[in-house]
């Protein structure tokens, strides 16, 4: 390739460069199967989520004794639980509970996390105190942490978000921090500081940015995890309470009629299955395509057939 | 040359297969060397050599998504068509090999005595005991600082020079009929480099062993070859005796090649000779003349037809159309082919 | 090596004071007093006075706490209010269940997990790899309670194969101590399983891009011995850390698969707890389990230095 003589050459140059760069990044997006795959069923679930309720006939909560553990037909498509409830609109419910809660406490403990992480790596005074803070959080085996903190607390919504946030923001904090320090060391920061910049401006405009891919990522699994730990939770009558409809909750129900009702552990089962593989998968594909040099190399046979 | 040649290489070709296709990494080598001779292989960074080194005792079998075309001959043995399980009885035994970096190529949880037993062990089926006798006595050859105590070391333990003189004791721990040194002196100090060169030419005379020496710099090969392959782009563009190399090199790359080496008696306002332009990726290699487009005498011919072998003299042969009017003085460099 | 240690353990010292803090703090935060919450509606204010002092809640906080570590150091985790046992001997009396279960978890999961591992690495991106991997994917993705729940469906209740609830001690013999342990072993040890492989085929597949493994072929050996002599043993490291790290999974895990499966264990002991609102038996088992997942961590630590000389020798 020559090289540029002319301005004029240059912007057509750094043009050509720019759109193959944007061409890559589309072919790496169009191959990347986790990302595509993980992200396509998530949104499938959301929508589901919230959506499925609104055009679902019957009330979640309404009891009807005559129709007590019917398996799937063409009235109830999966069935109802030991109540008669109708357990697809308890599933819907479920994913409503789920997702929200999952939410909540990803973005609370992202938000959190991000600010201990860039604080603790900017002021190394805060970073002792912060960073050991974090340590011994991390230390508690994470769902025996929020059962504890689930059987002080009392079981409701805001307690299940309230101790997932507290279990799942030390490890956050973790990697911003160490994203942060990376980029707290790079030359240009030291520029900007010289140019008169304050702390909080190199903080939030220079810093933090940097700090999101990793953030992105990681936002992904701990979203999977929370939806994970609050099914625990509520199976172990630790999470939210009895009549609401909550897929730890149904799989609770379950348990004592399993030998008489497959389908109550199998519906909300899969529904859960699939909330985590999807948001699993999203977050090894962010992982690929945020940071292409962790990419698994492609297939063997495919480079073979292509060439 | 009535002697059979120790080793043989024909028209070797090797293939890798990339996510952006067929890559071929070595396009066409032929070379034939004797036993107990020393032959360089020269050129820049990204010219094959490695990979062609690799290749003749497919040690790139397992890494990479590879094929190979052509013969390389060992004591009549085509090695690209034995079984996996013949191949590993002539790897580290009849032909072994010593790297560029040597502490990256010592396994670091193994001390130096089990790695250099490991292939005795291997090939020869000696006891532990036996083995370890030998790993000494082969440490000791190597000309290693108190080599009792660097048996139970551990490579991280080691400097530099201690290390690569390990690894030169692991290949010769079958005695082999062809030691491949890809690089071996690159990564260390100059007074080192020299105490290996010297170790290396004196066991060539010792134990009558062939040496293929690869190398990208050229004061090496002036000191331990007697003949050398001048590499680029997969191919050998050149070959020739140490002698002919700076007496009378023909190719443009060569002459490239040589001016570049800093001379102690240069002129020292002179400024050093830079080849133009850097070597084209494998994913697009001239379609003629490989070296065309940084050669200063190319022309269409040179861009369009790739030049045949040609024979300068006994034992010296290029690849090049206008080697005799370059060197009659007659060709003008036409300025760099870009 | 044994500066390495000591500093290793020295380092230990705020996490510990972390860990006892907040696990303190756990009956502290407690909305309402903890002693009302204990005795429940009926109870009169002198029931609850009277609690408060047997229990000490009514001396100063930070006076509790060190009266509270004091104990600790004696071994003393406090009295179960329900029990009316000691919390360690509670805790000591359901240890042997939940230890058979987490050892029969990691070694399914280790037999399982490594030698996939290491043949995943090896055929990379093969069908084989692609199949294990979404085999680890989904692994990952089912937890533990939900694979016991679908496991009781079909193995117990279907196939009717493995007893679906209960336990036996190892005083009842060996078949009949485990065969009670299989279907919970395997809910808990599929995670444990999917992420070992995982962690095993990376790592082995790092080490099979370092350059020794080119001299270790060169030499001429066969490849199970370059997989199993040198990739393997290289890559130990982060497999082991790994293993340290999801021991805290393992036993919480345990805690949750207990209570399904009806095993007496320390997690049916919380759970239990935490009908009774027996605060100091969670709180001891809370730290407990924490303490422990803490050691099992500092033993991997040191034994980075058995696998890897380099730990051993550097740090003098």
């Amino acid at each position: 390739m020559e090289l540029p003589q002319t301005k004029s050459q240059f912007v057509q140059l750094s043009r050509k460069l720019r759109k193959e760069q944007r061409l890559l990044s589309y072919f790496r997006l169009r191959t990347n199967y986790d990302l595509m795959i993980g992200a396509i069923i998530l949104g499938v679930l959301i929508l589901v989520a919230f959506i499925g309720p609104l055009l679902s006939p019957y009330d979640p909560y309404a009891m009807k004794v005559l129709d007590r553990l019917k398996p799937p037909s063409a009235a109830h498509w999966l069935g109802t639980d030991e109540f008669g409830r109708d357990l697809l609109t308890r599933v819907l419910y479920g994913a409503r509970v789920s997702m929200s809660i999952g939410l909540t406490v990803t973005a609370l403990s992202s938000l959190l996390g991000l600010i201990i992480g860039v604080y603790a790596a900017y002021y190394k005074s805060l970073d002792h105190i912060l960073m050991r803070i974090c340590d011994g959080l991390i230390a508690f085996p994470g769902i025996l942490l929020a059962i504890a903190l689930m059987a002080t607390l009392g079981a409701s919504a805001t307690n299940v978000i309230i101790a997932l946030t507290i279990v799942f923001t030390p490890s956050i904090a973790r990697t911003i921090r160490s994203a942060a320090l990376v980029v707290r060391e790079q030359a240009y920061i030291e520029a900007i500081r010289a140019q008169g910049a304050n702390n909080a401006r190199i903080i939030w405009l220079h810093i933090v940015p940097n700090t999101l891919s990793p953030l992105l990522v990681q936002a992904a699994f701990v979203f999977a995890e929370a939806i994970l730990s609050e099914a625990a939770l509520s199976f172990l009558g630790a999470g939210i309470p009895a009549p609401s409809p909550s897929w730890g909750n149904i799989l609770q129900a379950s348990k004592p009629v399993i030998s008489k009702a497959w389908w109550m552990v199998t519906f909300p089962g899969i529904a859960l299955i699939l909330s985590v593989l999807s948001l699993n998968m999203l977050g090894d594909g962010l992982r690929d395509f945020l940071d292409p040099r962790s990419k698994r190399r492609g297939n063997k046979k495919a480079r073979r057939a292509a060439s | 040359m009535s002697q059979t040649p120790l080793l043989d290489v024909r028209n070797l070709r090797t293939h890798f297969y990339t996510e952006r296709g067929r890559v071929t990494a070595v396009d066409g080598v032929s070379f034939s060397m004797e036993p107990g001779e020393i032959v360089g292989i020269v050129g820049e960074s990204g010219c094959g050599k490695s990979v062609m080194s690799q290749s003749i005792i497919r040690l790139l079998d397992y890494a990479d998504d590879v094929s190979y075309e052509g013969e390389v001959r060992l004591g009549g043995e085509n090695l690209l068509q034995l079984s996996n399980s013949r191949m590993r009885k002539i790897r580290g035994n009849l032909v072994s090999m010593v790297f560029q970096d040597p502490l990256t190529s010592l396994d670091p949880v193994y001390t130096v005595g089990d790695q250099i037993a490991e292939s005795l062990r291997q090939h020869r089926r000696l006891s532990r005991r036996e083995a370890r006798e030998k790993a000494l006595e082969l440490l000791r050859m190597t000309g290693i600082p108190s080599p009792e105590q660097r048996l139970d070391e551990y490579p991280h333990q080691l400097s530099g020079g201690m290390q690569q003189r390990v690894m030169i004791a692991i290949a010769l721990a079958c005695e082999p009929q062809l030691l491949i040194a890809d690089e071996p002196t690159t990564a260390l100090d100059v007074t080192i480099q020299a105490q290996i060169l010297e170790l290396i030419v004196e066991l060539n005379r010792k134990l009558g062993m062939g040496v293929l020496f690869i190398t990208h710099d050229l004061g090496v090969v002036s000191e331990i070859c007697t003949s050398v392959k001048v590499m680029y782009l997969g191919q050998i563009v050149e070959e020739m005796t140490t002698a002919q190399l700076f007496a009378n090199p023909l190719h443009p790359y060569t002459q490239g090649l040589i001016r570049s080496i800093p001379r102690m008696d240069g002129d020292r306002r002179q400024k050093l000779h830079i080849i133009a332009g850097t070597v084209p990726s494998l994913n697009d290699k001239p379609q003629g003349c490989r070296f065309a487009t940084r050669c200063p005498y190319a022309d269409d011919k040179c861009r369009n037809e790739e030049p045949p072998i040609a024979t300068a003299e006994e034992g010296h042969r290029l690849k090049c159309w206008y080697y005799e009017e370059i060197s009659n003085g007659l060709r003008e460099a036409v300025g760099h082919g870009d | 090596m044994l500066a390495y240690i000591v500093k290793r353990i020295l380092s230990l010292i705020p996490v510990l004071l972390v860990i006892t803090i907040a696990t303190f703090a756990l009956i502290h935060i407690m909305p309402g007093d903890p002693s009302a919450a204990f005795l429940g509606l009926e109870a009169t204010q002198a029931d609850v006075d009277a609690l408060n002092q047997t229990m000490g809640f009514d001396h100063p906080i930070v006076e509790q706490y060190v009266n509270w570590v004091g104990g600790l150091f004696r071994g003393d985790l406090g009295d179960s209010l329900f029990l009316h046992q000691p919390v360690g001997q509670a805790i000591a009396e359901h240890m042997g269940p939940t230890l058979s279960l987490a050892i029969v978890a990691q070694a399914i999961a280790l037999l399982l997990a490594i030698p996939l591992g290491i043949i995943a690495a090896y055929k990379r991106d093969s069908a084989l790899d692609q199949l294990l991997r979404g085999f680890s994917l989904i692994g990952m993705a089912v937890p533990g309670f939900l694979l016991a729940l679908f496991l009781m469906l079909f193995v117990g209740v279907k196939l009717k194969w493995l007893p679906i609830a209960g336990y036996a001690p190892l005083a009842d013999g060996i078949w009949q101590h485990y065969r009670y342990l299989i279907l919970p072993g395997i809910s808990l040890g599929t995670i444990q399983a999917a992420l070992i492989m995982r962690m095993t085929r990376s790592s082995v597949l790092e080490v099979l891009h370092l350059n020794f493994i080119k001299t270790v072929r060169s030499k001429g050996l066969r490849e199970t011995k370059v997989l199993l002599k040198h990739a393997l043993r290289n890559a130990f490291i982060p497999i082991l850390t790994v293993i340290g790290q999801t021991f805290g999974t393992l036993v919480t895990g345990a805690v949750i698969i207990e209570t399904i499966f009806n095993i007496p264990g320390i997690g049916q002991l919380v759970i239990n707890s935490i009908e009774r609102r027996d605060f100091t038996v969670i709180q001891g088992v809370v730290l407990f389990v924490t303490l422990l997942y803490v050691l099992i961590n500092l033993i991997v630590d040191l034994l980075y230095g058995a696998v890897d000389p380099r730990v051993r020798l550097d740090r003098k």
